[in-house]
């Protein structure tokens, strides 16, 4: 991978982003699943991002983090073309998914969120049975083989397989917390996804059921690529391999902040030396 | 490429938002507390290291038991100091520059408490004085280092205190001068004749061995400070580099 830079506008604080491949380790040479360039997120006239470059390494898990309002959903929304179902929001740049543009007219947005799954911050299993929340996506997907199997072995990917094999039949809404957003982790995988996209999956959750979400992360992250929205920097610091930080500039002819990528880096060098004073004073928590 | 940044542990770096405030301030003045503790410890060491230089000039049997007295505050402050570190990194999760600065703290600690010892064995000498003065060239070597060695402590607690990056690199070429010394210590030592050759030449050696370990943990704690301010993990091989260097002449150092 080439060392990328990008060159944003001529204000004092809009800094060049370079990402030194060097600094990637061991990530530089592994292939890449989305590369994304001077990607702007517009919601009507308002811009809510600008100007990201970034590159999603495969079996990788890359963590957004940054303030309230800096645009990380917004860009996680973009990977599997969610922001398709607002009318207002329109997409610039580019979004390369394995080489192919994401948001050419050709590409099926139905297949693209099959194979970019996506985990909410809350639980949201559907009101029906533990056994049907899973058979539900390859069923309408058109999965013709051994139904039983398949959500075995979803739910044990998704390390919740012992805990509700003899209730199967019973309402996914009885589980706890936890027990639902893992439940909804299977969902994700029984339609055998390329990509987890999580939004803070475990922001509504104990430090119990947020340390097995984590473990369940590991224990995945070589069969899918991972990218994670967190407010809880402990958590990227401590589930991620690359760490993107995002911060919100005010848009001076809006009068309204737009997200901007920051530093985009290995996780181990965000949390040690990060490059940027801005990405120093968000992780260690001094500014806000 | 990254070219080195320097960032400082107690916030003082400039946010970028015109609205951004100050948090965690309590956090930011236990840091803060912590790097000028260093400071005071590093003083108290400083003191021993003069008076040490002293009783090596004089014998003064007094002030060596000053001295030895006085290591007693160091080694407390090396375990309450060692304690609020891990108190922090445990309770306040500290990364980026305040980690650095906690780690190496932890270890600049170390070498501040190790200098104290060293300062000992200079004064444990003072019954020795006229013998180790009796030989006029290894005397007028020891008596360069002994200045050597407190230039180099008090130039890297300066670097500390001003947090000067450019001092700090000083340090290494400045021990240059401090091992050629030491080699010139040796062949004295080596030239040593007579009945009371042996004894001269093992406390000259004892001394010699003292005021070169110093300047050692001087460089450093520069180190440790340039790891500190910029995260450069070059700076982490401060250990390694003396004992490398002396691979090639190993002799002259004594071993």
């Amino acid at each position: 991978m080439n060392t990328r830079t990008t060159t944003k506008g001529d204000r004092t604080t809009q800094r060049r982003v370079e990402v030194d491949a060097s600094r990637h380790g061991g990530f530089a040479e592994k292939e890449l699943v989305f590369e994304i360039k001077d990607l702007s997120v517009y919601y009507g006239s308002f811009k809510a991002v600008r100007d990201v470059d970034l590159v999603i390494h495969k079996s990788a898990i890359t963590a957004l983090i940054g303030p309230s309002g800096c645009g990380k959903t917004t860009f996680i929304r973009c990977l599997n073309r969610m922001n398709d179902l607002i009318d207002t929001a329109r997409v610039e740049g580019e979004i390369k998914y394995h080489g192919v543009n994401l948001y050419d007219k050709k590409v099926d947005a139905v297949e693209v969120r099959r194979r970019v799954g996506m985990v909410f911050q809350k639980p949201n299993p559907f009101p029906k049975s533990i056994y049907d929340n899973i058979s539900f996506g390859p069923k309408i997907s058109g999965f013709k083989g051994n139904m039983d199997e398949l959500v075995e072995q979803a739910l044990v990917k998704a390390a919740l397989w012992d805990e509700v094999k003899d209730r199967l039949k019973e309402s996914a809404m009885g589980l706890s917390g936890g027990q639902q957003q893992r439940l909804c982790i299977a969902r994700c995988v029984a339609v055998e996804p390329d990509v987890i996209l999580m939004d803070e999956p475990c922001s509504a959750l104990d430090p119990i059921a947020t340390g097995r979400i984590e473990d369940l992360m590991q224990d995945i992250k070589n069969d899918y690529s991972i990218v994670i929205v967190t407010h809880n920097m402990q958590q990227a610091a401590r589930v991620s391999d690359m760490t993107a930080f995002f911060t919100a500039e005010v848009n001076e002819e809006q009068d309204r902040r737009t997200g901007v990528l920051v530093e985009y880096d290995k996780t181990e060098n965000i949390f040690q030396t990060p490059s940027d004073e801005r990405t120093e004073n968000y992780v260690t928590g001094r500014f806000g | 490429m990254r070219g080195p940044r320097i960032t400082l542990p107690d916030g003082s770096a400039e946010p970028s938002h015109e609205d951004s405030r100050p948090l965690r301030t309590a956090f930011a003045f236990e840091l803060e507390q912590l790097r000028l503790q260093i400071e005071v410890m590093a003083l108290r060491v400083d003191e021993a290291l003069q008076r040490s230089t002293t009783v090596l000039l004089t014998g003064d049997l007094d002030l060596a038991e000053k001295v030895i007295a006085s290591d007693d505050d160091i080694d407390d402050m090396l375990v309450s100091l060692t304690e609020r570190c891990y108190d922090l990194l445990g309770r306040q999760n500290p990364v980026a520059s305040d980690l650095r600065l906690v780690v190496s703290v932890i270890r600049i600690l170390s070498d501040l408490e190790r200098s104290g010892d060293l300062c000992l064995r200079i004064v444990k000498l003072a019954p020795d004085h006229d013998l180790i003065k009796s030989n006029l060239g290894t005397y007028g070597i020891l008596r360069e280092m002994a200045t050597e060695a407190q230039e180099l402590f008090r130039t890297a607690i300066k670097a500390w205190s001003t947090r000067d990056l450019h001092l700090a690199k000083t340090l290494e070429e400045r021990d240059d001068a401090m091992d050629a010394h030491n080699r010139a210590l040796m062949e004295g030592i080596m030239m040593m004749q007579g009945p009371g050759a042996v004894p001269m030449a093992v406390k000259t050696l004892l001394a010699g061995r003292a005021l070169e370990r110093i300047a050692d943990h001087s460089v450093m704690i520069g180190e440790r400070l340039r790891y500190m301010l910029t995260g450069n993990p070059e700076s982490l091989s401060a250990e390694i580099r003396p004992t490398r260097r002396a691979g090639g002449n190993a002799t002259s150092q004594g071993f």
